[in-house]
Protein backbone atom coordinates (compact mmCIF):
# COMPACT_ATOMS: atom_id res chain seq x y z
CA UNK A 1 0.00 0.00 0.00
CA UNK A 2 1.57 3.26 -0.77
CA UNK A 3 1.17 6.03 1.82
CA UNK A 4 1.72 9.92 1.01
CA UNK A 5 2.65 12.00 3.57
CA UNK A 6 0.65 15.08 4.26
CA UNK A 7 0.35 18.26 6.35
CA UNK A 8 -2.41 19.10 8.73
CA UNK A 9 -3.56 21.95 7.85
CA UNK A 10 -6.23 22.66 10.85
CA UNK A 11 -7.11 20.48 13.77
CA UNK A 12 -10.56 20.87 15.28
CA UNK A 13 -12.12 19.36 18.05
CA UNK A 14 -15.67 19.26 17.74
CA UNK A 15 -17.68 17.07 20.30
CA UNK A 16 -16.50 14.45 20.99
CA UNK A 17 -14.85 13.99 17.74
CA UNK A 18 -11.24 14.76 15.96
CA UNK A 19 -11.30 16.56 12.27
CA UNK A 20 -8.18 16.66 10.45
CA UNK A 21 -7.49 18.55 7.05
CA UNK A 22 -4.89 17.94 4.59
CA UNK A 23 -4.01 19.86 0.99
CA UNK A 24 -5.80 16.92 -1.22
CA UNK A 25 -6.61 17.67 -4.98
CA UNK A 26 -7.11 14.53 -6.38
CA UNK A 27 -11.00 13.23 -6.80
CA UNK A 28 -12.66 12.09 -4.02
CA UNK A 29 -15.99 10.57 -4.85
CA UNK A 30 -18.40 11.07 -1.12
CA UNK A 31 -18.49 7.96 0.59
CA UNK A 32 -14.83 6.81 -0.58
CA UNK A 33 -12.12 6.09 2.53
CA UNK A 34 -8.21 6.76 3.22
CA UNK A 35 -6.23 4.64 5.48
CA UNK A 36 -4.60 6.95 7.55
CA UNK A 37 -1.33 6.50 10.17
CA UNK A 38 1.04 8.94 12.21
CA UNK A 39 4.02 7.95 11.07
CA UNK A 40 6.05 6.16 8.27
CA UNK A 41 6.42 2.65 8.48
CA UNK A 42 9.32 1.00 10.23
CA UNK A 43 9.03 3.81 12.29
CA UNK A 44 5.84 2.43 14.10
CA UNK A 45 5.26 -1.21 15.30
CA UNK A 46 2.89 -0.68 17.97
CA UNK A 47 0.24 0.24 16.11
CA UNK A 48 1.47 -1.52 13.01
CA UNK A 49 -1.86 -0.91 10.58
CA UNK A 50 -3.22 2.05 9.15
CA UNK A 51 -6.60 2.68 10.12
CA UNK A 52 -9.58 3.56 7.71
CA UNK A 53 -11.54 6.72 7.88
CA UNK A 54 -14.39 7.72 5.57
CA UNK A 55 -13.49 11.52 4.18
CA UNK A 56 -15.65 14.04 5.82
CA UNK A 57 -15.33 16.59 3.22
CA UNK A 58 -12.88 17.71 0.07
CA UNK A 59 -13.45 20.95 -1.64
CA UNK A 60 -11.72 20.58 -4.14
CA UNK A 61 -8.53 21.26 -2.62
CA UNK A 62 -8.53 20.29 1.38
CA UNK A 63 -9.54 17.06 2.70
CA UNK A 64 -10.58 16.36 6.05
CA UNK A 65 -11.22 13.12 7.93
CA UNK A 66 -13.66 13.09 10.86
CA UNK A 67 -12.72 10.28 13.64
CA UNK A 68 -13.55 9.09 17.23
CA UNK A 69 -10.70 8.13 19.38
CA UNK A 70 -10.87 4.72 19.79
CA UNK A 71 -7.72 3.28 20.52
CA UNK A 72 -3.60 4.01 20.15
CA UNK A 73 -3.82 4.46 16.26
CA UNK A 74 -6.70 7.12 16.41
CA UNK A 75 -4.95 8.37 19.72
CA UNK A 76 -1.67 9.11 18.33
CA UNK A 77 -3.74 10.75 15.09
CA UNK A 78 -5.63 12.71 17.48
CA UNK A 79 -2.35 14.05 18.87
CA UNK A 80 -0.19 13.70 15.72
CA UNK A 81 2.73 15.91 14.67
CA UNK A 82 1.97 18.34 11.75
CA UNK A 83 2.58 15.54 9.22
CA UNK A 84 0.31 12.20 8.82
CA UNK A 85 0.42 9.49 6.08
CA UNK A 86 -2.70 9.02 4.26
CA UNK A 87 -3.27 6.58 1.00
CA UNK A 88 -5.14 7.54 -2.09
CA UNK A 89 -8.74 7.64 -1.53
CA UNK A 90 -10.09 4.16 -1.51
CA UNK A 91 -13.22 1.84 -2.35
CA UNK A 92 -16.54 2.70 -3.90
CA UNK A 93 -18.26 5.51 -2.84
CA UNK A 94 -22.24 6.39 -2.96
CA UNK A 95 -23.82 6.27 -6.09
CA UNK A 96 -26.50 9.06 -6.85
CA UNK A 97 -29.31 7.66 -8.63
CA UNK A 98 -31.35 10.04 -11.14
CA UNK A 99 -34.42 10.97 -9.08
CA UNK A 100 -34.83 14.24 -7.96
CA UNK A 101 -35.22 14.10 -4.12
CA UNK A 102 -35.88 14.08 -1.39
CA UNK A 103 -33.07 12.25 -0.52
CA UNK A 104 -32.34 10.95 3.09
CA UNK A 105 -29.25 11.19 4.59
CA UNK A 106 -29.02 8.87 8.06
CA UNK A 107 -25.68 9.08 10.10
CA UNK A 108 -25.41 7.37 13.61
CA UNK A 109 -22.03 8.09 15.66
CA UNK A 110 -19.27 8.66 13.83
CA UNK A 111 -21.28 7.65 10.61
CA UNK A 112 -21.75 11.08 10.58
CA UNK A 113 -18.56 11.05 8.48
CA UNK A 114 -19.28 10.52 4.93
CA UNK A 115 -22.36 12.85 4.96
CA UNK A 116 -20.59 16.00 4.84
CA UNK A 117 -19.25 15.04 1.54
CA UNK A 118 -22.39 13.10 0.01
CA UNK A 119 -24.65 16.24 1.57
CA UNK A 120 -22.42 18.62 -0.30
CA UNK A 121 -22.21 16.27 -3.75
CA UNK A 122 -26.14 16.61 -3.61
CA UNK A 123 -26.05 20.08 -3.12
CA UNK A 124 -24.02 20.78 -6.55
CA UNK A 125 -26.62 18.46 -8.33
CA UNK A 126 -29.69 20.74 -6.55
CA UNK A 127 -31.06 17.53 -4.95
CA UNK A 128 -33.00 18.80 -1.92
CA UNK A 129 -31.87 16.01 1.19
CA UNK A 130 -33.14 15.80 4.89
CA UNK A 131 -29.89 15.13 7.19
CA UNK A 132 -30.90 12.76 10.55
CA UNK A 133 -27.88 11.45 13.01
CA UNK A 134 -28.22 9.98 16.08
CA UNK A 135 -25.52 9.67 19.07
CA UNK A 136 -25.08 8.30 21.98
CA UNK A 137 -25.50 11.90 24.32
CA UNK A 138 -25.29 15.80 23.36
CA UNK A 139 -21.24 16.00 23.53
CA UNK A 140 -21.05 13.87 20.68
CA UNK A 141 -24.10 15.09 18.96
CA UNK A 142 -22.41 18.45 18.72
CA UNK A 143 -20.91 17.56 15.42
CA UNK A 144 -24.94 17.83 14.48
CA UNK A 145 -23.90 21.56 14.35
CA UNK A 146 -21.90 21.51 10.79
CA UNK A 147 -25.32 20.06 9.47
CA UNK A 148 -27.70 23.25 9.50
CA UNK A 149 -31.27 22.05 9.78
CA UNK A 150 -30.15 18.71 10.66
CA UNK A 151 -32.41 16.15 13.03
CA UNK A 152 -31.00 15.20 16.19
CA UNK A 153 -31.41 12.07 18.60
CA UNK A 154 -29.54 11.10 21.39
CA UNK A 155 -29.55 7.97 23.38
CA UNK A 156 -29.70 9.57 26.48
CA UNK A 157 -31.96 12.18 25.17
CA UNK A 158 -29.42 14.88 26.36
CA UNK A 159 -29.96 16.86 22.49
CA UNK A 160 -32.60 16.39 20.22
CA UNK A 161 -35.60 13.81 21.01
CA UNK A 162 -34.18 10.54 23.07
CA UNK A 163 -34.15 7.42 20.93
CA UNK A 164 -31.89 6.87 17.27
CA UNK A 165 -31.69 8.29 14.28
CA UNK A 166 -34.87 6.55 13.54
CA UNK A 167 -36.30 8.23 16.36
CA UNK A 168 -35.27 11.49 14.89
CA UNK A 169 -36.56 10.48 11.25
CA UNK A 170 -39.95 10.32 9.83
CA UNK A 171 -41.09 7.36 7.36
CA UNK A 172 -38.06 6.66 5.16
CA UNK A 173 -40.58 5.28 2.55
CA UNK A 174 -41.33 8.92 1.23
CA UNK A 175 -38.11 9.34 0.06
CA UNK A 176 -36.42 8.85 -3.49
CA UNK A 177 -33.26 7.61 -2.44
CA UNK A 178 -31.81 6.93 1.34
CA UNK A 179 -28.30 6.57 2.28
CA UNK A 180 -26.73 5.56 6.42
CA UNK A 181 -23.98 4.92 7.66
CA UNK A 182 -23.08 3.75 11.16
CA UNK A 183 -22.79 0.80 12.95
CA UNK A 184 -24.25 -2.65 11.61
CA UNK A 185 -27.16 -2.83 13.62
CA UNK A 186 -28.53 0.74 13.09
CA UNK A 187 -27.82 0.04 9.34
CA UNK A 188 -29.97 -2.84 9.38
CA UNK A 189 -32.49 -0.94 10.85
CA UNK A 190 -32.60 2.12 8.15
CA UNK A 191 -32.16 -0.80 5.62
CA UNK A 192 -35.72 -2.33 6.92
CA UNK A 193 -37.33 1.45 7.51
CA UNK A 194 -36.55 2.24 3.93
CA UNK A 195 -38.68 -0.85 2.92
CA UNK A 196 -37.76 -3.67 0.29
CA UNK A 197 -38.31 -1.23 -2.82
CA UNK A 198 -35.57 1.73 -1.83
CA UNK A 199 -32.88 3.43 -3.50
CA UNK A 200 -30.91 2.30 -0.26
CA UNK A 201 -27.34 2.88 -0.15
CA UNK A 202 -25.31 1.68 3.54
CA UNK A 203 -21.78 2.51 4.61
CA UNK A 204 -20.40 -0.04 6.81
CA UNK A 205 -17.84 0.07 9.56
CA UNK A 206 -15.28 -2.30 9.44
CA UNK A 207 -11.74 -3.29 10.74
CA UNK A 208 -9.45 -3.32 7.97
CA UNK A 209 -6.05 -4.92 7.51
CA UNK A 210 -4.62 -2.97 4.08
CA UNK A 211 -7.32 -1.23 2.39
CA UNK A 212 -6.70 -2.84 -0.97
CA UNK A 213 -8.32 -6.06 -1.34
CA UNK A 214 -5.25 -8.07 -0.40
CA UNK A 215 -6.19 -8.99 3.52
CA UNK A 216 -9.78 -10.50 2.85
CA UNK A 217 -10.03 -9.18 6.28
CA UNK A 218 -12.82 -6.35 6.46
CA UNK A 219 -15.63 -8.77 5.39
CA UNK A 220 -19.22 -8.48 5.46
CA UNK A 221 -21.58 -11.47 4.41
CA UNK A 222 -23.72 -10.46 1.25
CA UNK A 223 -27.33 -11.99 0.38
CA UNK A 224 -26.10 -14.21 -2.32
CA UNK A 225 -23.99 -16.14 0.18
CA UNK A 226 -20.46 -15.69 1.38
CA UNK A 227 -18.73 -12.51 1.83
CA UNK A 228 -17.23 -9.24 0.38
CA UNK A 229 -14.64 -7.12 1.01
CA UNK A 230 -15.55 -3.85 2.40
CA UNK A 231 -12.06 -2.16 1.06
CA UNK A 232 -12.63 -3.23 -2.46
CA UNK A 233 -16.75 -3.79 -3.15
CA UNK A 234 -17.67 -1.44 -0.57
CA UNK A 235 -17.64 0.55 1.87
CA UNK A 236 -21.00 1.42 0.33
CA UNK A 237 -23.19 -1.39 -0.88
CA UNK A 238 -26.57 -1.70 -1.89
CA UNK A 239 -28.88 -2.45 0.96
CA UNK A 240 -30.59 -5.31 -0.60
CA UNK A 241 -26.97 -6.73 -1.25
CA UNK A 242 -26.06 -7.18 2.52
CA UNK A 243 -27.18 -10.42 4.30
CA UNK A 244 -28.18 -8.45 7.55
CA UNK B 1 7.95 -0.64 -16.61
CA UNK B 2 10.31 1.99 -15.28
CA UNK B 3 11.02 0.11 -11.69
CA UNK B 4 12.29 -2.45 -13.50
CA UNK B 5 14.49 -0.73 -15.97
CA UNK B 6 15.83 1.19 -12.84
CA UNK B 7 16.40 -1.88 -10.42
CA UNK B 8 16.55 -4.77 -12.52
CA UNK B 9 19.88 -6.12 -13.53
CA UNK B 10 22.84 -9.03 -12.67
CA UNK B 11 22.41 -7.60 -9.14
CA UNK B 12 19.15 -8.62 -8.11
CA UNK B 13 18.46 -11.45 -10.10
CA UNK B 14 18.65 -14.70 -8.44
CA UNK B 15 16.87 -18.33 -9.92
CA UNK B 16 15.33 -20.67 -8.19
CA UNK B 17 14.39 -24.34 -8.86
CA UNK B 18 15.68 -23.17 -12.83
CA UNK B 19 13.48 -20.58 -12.88
CA UNK B 20 15.12 -17.10 -13.96
CA UNK B 21 13.71 -14.38 -10.94
CA UNK B 22 14.38 -11.14 -11.89
CA UNK B 23 14.17 -10.03 -8.35
CA UNK B 24 14.30 -12.21 -5.20
CA UNK B 25 11.28 -10.86 -3.93
CA UNK B 26 7.96 -13.00 -3.92
CA UNK B 27 4.72 -11.57 -2.72
CA UNK B 28 3.39 -14.50 0.36
CA UNK B 29 0.35 -15.89 -0.70
CA UNK B 30 -3.31 -14.42 0.39
CA UNK B 31 -1.52 -10.78 0.63
CA UNK B 32 -1.58 -9.47 -2.77
CA UNK B 33 -5.16 -9.23 -4.02
CA UNK B 34 -6.00 -8.47 -8.51
CA UNK B 35 -6.97 -5.21 -6.98
CA UNK B 36 -3.54 -4.71 -5.95
CA UNK B 37 -1.70 -5.56 -8.63
CA UNK B 38 -1.30 -2.48 -10.31
CA UNK B 39 0.52 -0.68 -6.99
CA UNK B 40 3.26 -3.89 -7.50
CA UNK B 41 5.18 -2.63 -11.03
CA UNK B 42 8.00 -4.88 -11.30
CA UNK B 43 9.05 -5.37 -7.65
CA UNK B 44 8.44 -9.16 -7.21
CA UNK B 45 10.58 -11.66 -9.19
CA UNK B 46 7.60 -13.79 -9.64
CA UNK B 47 3.48 -13.35 -8.35
CA UNK B 48 1.85 -15.99 -6.14
CA UNK B 49 -2.02 -15.19 -5.76
CA UNK B 50 -4.20 -16.43 -2.61
CA UNK B 51 -4.39 -20.05 -2.28
CA UNK B 52 -6.82 -22.10 -4.60
CA UNK B 53 -9.13 -25.16 -3.39
CA UNK B 54 -11.26 -27.29 -5.07
CA UNK B 55 -14.22 -25.77 -4.39
CA UNK B 56 -15.25 -22.03 -3.96
CA UNK B 57 -14.91 -21.34 -0.12
CA UNK B 58 -17.02 -18.49 2.00
CA UNK B 59 -14.14 -18.19 4.08
CA UNK B 60 -14.40 -17.48 7.98
CA UNK B 61 -17.20 -15.32 9.46
CA UNK B 62 -15.94 -12.22 11.06
CA UNK B 63 -13.91 -10.75 12.67
CA UNK B 64 -10.81 -12.41 10.97
CA UNK B 65 -8.24 -10.10 11.91
CA UNK B 66 -6.88 -8.21 15.12
CA UNK B 67 -3.68 -5.83 15.19
CA UNK B 68 -1.21 -6.68 17.46
CA UNK B 69 2.26 -5.07 18.12
CA UNK B 70 4.27 -5.14 14.93
CA UNK B 71 2.02 -7.86 13.55
CA UNK B 72 -1.70 -9.09 13.12
CA UNK B 73 -3.58 -12.29 13.83
CA UNK B 74 -5.97 -13.24 10.83
CA UNK B 75 -8.10 -15.96 10.36
CA UNK B 76 -9.42 -15.93 7.15
CA UNK B 77 -10.23 -19.12 6.44
CA UNK B 78 -9.31 -19.15 2.97
CA UNK B 79 -11.48 -17.80 1.38
CA UNK B 80 -11.56 -18.41 -2.78
CA UNK B 81 -13.77 -18.81 -5.59
CA UNK B 82 -12.31 -22.39 -6.43
CA UNK B 83 -9.84 -23.40 -8.91
CA UNK B 84 -12.30 -23.07 -11.88
CA UNK B 85 -13.09 -19.61 -11.36
CA UNK B 86 -9.26 -19.21 -10.15
CA UNK B 87 -7.85 -20.95 -13.56
CA UNK B 88 -10.13 -18.38 -15.53
CA UNK B 89 -9.04 -15.40 -13.74
CA UNK B 90 -5.51 -16.49 -13.93
CA UNK B 91 -4.25 -14.08 -16.83
CA UNK B 92 -5.19 -10.85 -14.38
CA UNK B 93 -2.08 -11.56 -12.86
CA UNK B 94 0.33 -12.11 -15.71
CA UNK B 95 3.00 -9.11 -14.67
CA UNK B 96 5.80 -10.59 -17.63
CA UNK B 97 7.22 -12.47 -14.35
CA UNK B 98 6.85 -16.16 -13.10
CA UNK B 99 3.64 -17.34 -11.74
CA UNK B 100 3.46 -19.83 -8.54
CA UNK B 101 0.10 -21.00 -7.26
CA UNK B 102 -0.70 -21.85 -3.90
CA UNK B 103 -3.02 -24.65 -3.72
CA UNK B 104 -4.65 -26.39 -0.39
CA UNK B 105 -7.12 -29.18 0.29
CA UNK B 106 -8.57 -31.30 2.76
CA UNK B 107 -7.11 -34.40 1.82
CA UNK B 108 -4.18 -35.88 0.51
CA UNK B 109 -6.72 -36.66 -3.07
CA UNK B 110 -7.76 -33.32 -3.11
CA UNK B 111 -4.29 -31.70 -3.11
CA UNK B 112 -3.42 -34.45 -6.22
CA UNK B 113 -6.92 -33.31 -7.83
CA UNK B 114 -5.46 -29.83 -7.85
CA UNK B 115 -1.64 -30.40 -8.74
CA UNK B 116 -3.11 -32.70 -11.98
CA UNK B 117 -5.52 -30.03 -12.69
CA UNK B 118 -2.44 -27.67 -12.34
CA UNK B 119 0.65 -29.24 -14.30
CA UNK B 120 -0.42 -29.12 -17.29
CA UNK B 121 -1.25 -25.09 -17.52
CA UNK B 122 1.80 -23.25 -19.03
CA UNK B 123 0.51 -20.24 -17.24
CA UNK B 124 1.77 -21.52 -14.18
CA UNK B 125 5.85 -21.66 -13.30
CA UNK B 126 5.22 -23.10 -9.71
CA UNK B 127 2.89 -24.87 -7.02
CA UNK B 128 3.63 -24.33 -3.62
CA UNK B 129 1.54 -26.62 -1.43
CA UNK B 130 -0.42 -25.05 1.75
CA UNK B 131 0.28 -27.30 3.96
CA UNK B 132 -0.75 -25.28 6.87
CA UNK B 133 -4.20 -26.44 6.45
CA UNK B 134 -6.07 -29.48 8.50
CA UNK B 135 -6.17 -32.95 6.98
CA UNK B 136 -10.01 -34.13 7.39
CA UNK B 137 -9.06 -37.49 7.21
CA UNK B 138 -6.06 -36.87 10.24
CA UNK B 139 -8.53 -35.62 13.25
CA UNK B 140 -7.48 -32.22 11.67
CA UNK B 141 -4.20 -32.40 12.01
CA UNK B 142 -2.37 -30.27 10.02
CA UNK B 143 -0.85 -31.82 6.58
CA UNK B 144 2.96 -30.45 8.42
CA UNK B 145 1.85 -31.77 11.40
CA UNK B 146 4.82 -34.18 11.18
CA UNK B 147 7.25 -35.69 8.95
CA UNK B 148 4.93 -38.81 8.13
CA UNK B 149 2.08 -36.70 7.33
CA UNK B 150 4.28 -34.17 4.93
CA UNK B 151 5.95 -36.73 2.57
CA UNK B 152 2.55 -38.21 1.92
CA UNK B 153 0.69 -35.25 0.96
CA UNK B 154 4.17 -34.41 -1.23
CA UNK B 155 5.17 -37.56 -3.03
CA UNK B 156 1.60 -37.75 -3.64
CA UNK B 157 1.45 -33.81 -5.70
CA UNK B 158 4.86 -34.87 -6.84
CA UNK B 159 3.53 -37.40 -9.25
CA UNK B 160 0.49 -35.26 -10.00
CA UNK B 161 2.69 -31.86 -10.55
CA UNK B 162 5.03 -33.78 -13.40
CA UNK B 163 7.79 -31.53 -14.13
CA UNK B 164 6.58 -28.67 -12.67
CA UNK B 165 8.71 -27.54 -9.77
CA UNK B 166 6.76 -27.89 -5.87
CA UNK B 167 7.28 -25.81 -3.44
CA UNK B 168 6.00 -27.06 -0.01
CA UNK B 169 5.18 -24.01 2.68
CA UNK B 170 6.41 -25.50 6.31
CA UNK B 171 4.97 -24.22 9.43
CA UNK B 172 7.41 -23.12 12.06
CA UNK B 173 6.48 -25.92 14.87
CA UNK B 174 8.87 -29.09 14.17
CA UNK B 175 10.08 -26.95 10.60
CA UNK B 176 13.66 -29.43 10.04
CA UNK B 177 11.99 -32.51 10.54
CA UNK B 178 9.30 -31.66 8.18
CA UNK B 179 11.88 -30.27 5.86
CA UNK B 180 14.11 -33.02 5.66
CA UNK B 181 10.82 -35.71 4.88
CA UNK B 182 9.63 -33.35 2.28
CA UNK B 183 13.05 -33.46 0.49
CA UNK B 184 13.39 -36.69 0.52
CA UNK B 185 9.66 -36.71 -0.94
CA UNK B 186 10.54 -35.00 -3.73
CA UNK B 187 9.82 -31.13 -3.04
CA UNK B 188 12.06 -28.87 -5.33
CA UNK B 189 11.78 -25.99 -2.84
CA UNK B 190 11.03 -25.23 1.01
CA UNK B 191 8.62 -22.04 1.98
CA UNK B 192 9.86 -21.33 5.65
CA UNK B 193 7.09 -20.34 8.09
CA UNK B 194 3.86 -19.73 7.65
CA UNK B 195 2.00 -17.91 10.39
CA UNK B 196 2.50 -18.94 13.99
CA UNK B 197 -0.67 -19.70 15.99
CA UNK B 198 -2.04 -16.95 17.92
CA UNK B 199 -4.96 -15.88 19.74
CA UNK B 200 -6.16 -12.10 20.96
CA UNK B 201 -8.89 -11.47 23.68
CA UNK B 202 -11.01 -8.33 23.91
CA UNK B 203 -10.51 -8.33 27.66
CA UNK B 204 -13.21 -5.50 28.17
CA UNK B 205 -15.95 -7.27 26.05
CA UNK B 206 -14.92 -10.77 27.66
CA UNK B 207 -14.37 -12.18 24.24
CA UNK B 208 -12.17 -14.19 21.98
CA UNK B 209 -11.15 -11.74 19.04
CA UNK B 210 -9.31 -13.59 16.07
CA UNK B 211 -7.60 -17.23 16.86
CA UNK B 212 -5.49 -17.55 13.73
CA UNK B 213 -2.32 -16.89 12.52
CA UNK B 214 0.40 -14.15 13.21
CA UNK B 215 2.11 -12.37 10.74
CA UNK B 216 4.24 -9.16 10.37
CA UNK B 217 7.23 -8.29 12.19
CA UNK B 218 6.98 -9.98 15.44
CA UNK B 219 7.50 -13.06 13.67
CA UNK B 220 10.69 -12.15 11.73
CA UNK B 221 13.21 -13.65 14.72
CA UNK B 222 11.44 -16.70 14.51
CA UNK B 223 11.35 -16.92 10.76
CA UNK B 224 15.04 -16.12 10.86
CA UNK B 225 15.93 -19.13 13.12
CA UNK B 226 13.89 -21.77 11.04
CA UNK B 227 15.28 -20.47 7.39
CA UNK B 228 18.67 -20.76 8.96
CA UNK B 229 18.23 -24.11 10.38
CA UNK B 230 16.19 -25.88 7.18
CA UNK B 231 18.72 -24.33 4.85
CA UNK B 232 21.52 -26.56 7.10
CA UNK B 233 19.28 -29.51 6.62
CA UNK B 234 18.15 -29.69 3.24
CA UNK B 235 19.45 -29.14 -0.34
CA UNK B 236 16.87 -27.66 -1.73
CA UNK B 237 16.30 -23.82 -2.34
CA UNK B 238 14.77 -22.06 0.89
CA UNK B 239 12.22 -19.21 0.09
CA UNK B 240 12.11 -17.02 2.99
CA UNK B 241 8.53 -15.67 4.47
CA UNK B 242 7.79 -14.23 8.18
CA UNK B 243 7.52 -10.63 9.11
CA UNK B 244 10.22 -9.35 6.11
CA UNK B 245 9.43 -5.96 5.98
CA UNK B 246 12.51 -4.11 5.17
CA UNK B 247 15.76 -4.72 2.59
CA UNK B 248 17.74 -5.16 5.30
CA UNK B 249 15.38 -8.31 6.23
CA UNK B 250 15.50 -9.71 2.72
CA UNK B 251 19.18 -9.38 3.51
CA UNK B 252 19.41 -11.02 6.65
CA UNK B 253 16.75 -14.26 5.08
CA UNK B 254 19.13 -14.46 1.88
CA UNK B 255 22.27 -14.68 4.37
CA UNK B 256 20.43 -17.37 6.26
CA UNK B 257 20.40 -19.53 3.56
CA UNK B 258 17.18 -18.21 1.20
CA UNK B 259 17.06 -18.23 -2.45
CA UNK B 260 14.14 -15.91 -2.77
CA UNK B 261 11.88 -13.64 -0.07
CA UNK B 262 8.31 -13.53 0.60
CA UNK B 263 6.48 -10.06 1.77
CA UNK B 264 3.30 -10.45 3.33
CA UNK B 265 1.65 -8.30 5.90
CA UNK B 266 4.23 -5.59 5.07
CA UNK B 267 3.04 -5.01 1.77
CA UNK B 268 -0.50 -3.67 3.68
CA UNK B 269 1.32 -1.05 5.34
CA UNK B 270 4.50 0.02 3.06
CA UNK B 271 5.08 -0.20 -0.71
CA UNK B 272 7.40 -3.49 -1.57
CA UNK B 273 9.16 -1.26 -4.26
CA UNK B 274 10.52 0.24 -0.32
CA UNK B 275 11.68 -3.09 0.40
CA UNK B 276 13.34 -3.84 -2.67
CA UNK B 277 15.25 -0.15 -3.38
CA UNK B 278 16.48 -0.91 0.08
CA UNK B 279 17.79 -4.54 -0.14
CA UNK B 280 19.25 -3.02 -3.76
CA UNK B 281 20.84 -0.25 -2.11
CA UNK B 282 21.85 -2.58 0.45
CA UNK B 283 23.66 -4.94 -2.14
CA UNK B 284 25.37 -1.52 -3.65
CA UNK B 285 26.52 -0.54 -0.03
CA UNK B 286 28.11 -4.21 0.21
CA UNK B 287 29.42 -4.45 -3.35
CA UNK B 288 27.18 -7.83 -3.44
CA UNK B 289 24.72 -8.93 -5.94
CA UNK B 290 21.15 -11.14 -4.33
CA UNK B 291 22.45 -15.05 -5.42
CA UNK B 292 25.89 -14.46 -3.80
CA UNK B 293 24.15 -13.68 -0.75
CA UNK B 294 22.54 -16.76 -0.51
CA UNK B 295 23.78 -18.92 2.59
CA UNK B 296 26.55 -16.59 2.48
CA UNK B 297 26.80 -17.37 7.02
Amino acid sequence: MKFHGVKIEDREWIGGYTLIRYRWDGAIEPGQFAMARVAGYPVTFDPFLARPFSFYDHDGETASLLFEVRGRGTALLDDAPDRIEVSSPLGRGFRINGANGPVALLGGGIGVAPLKVLSRRLDALSVPHDVFLGFADARYAAVAGEFPGAKVATVDGSAGVQGTVLDAAPDLTRYTAVYACGPNPMLAAVKRAAGEDAFCQLSVEERMGCGNGSCNGCVVPVRDGGYVRSCIEGPVFDAEALAW
Amino acid sequence: MVVRERLAGEKLAVELCGIALETPLIPASGTLSKEALGEVGSVYGAILPKTTTPRARAGNPPPRIAETPAGMVNSIGLQNPGVEKFLEGLDAFDLGVPIFVSVAGDTVDEFVALCGRLAGDPRIAAVELNLSCPNVEHGGLTFCAGPASAREVIEACRDALSSKPLFAKLTNEGVVANAIAAEEAGADALTVINTIPALTIDASAQTILVRGGLSGPAIKPVALRAVYDVSRAVNIPVIASGGVSTGTDVAEFMLAGATAVQVGTASFVREPEEILSEFSEYLDRMGTTASELTGAL
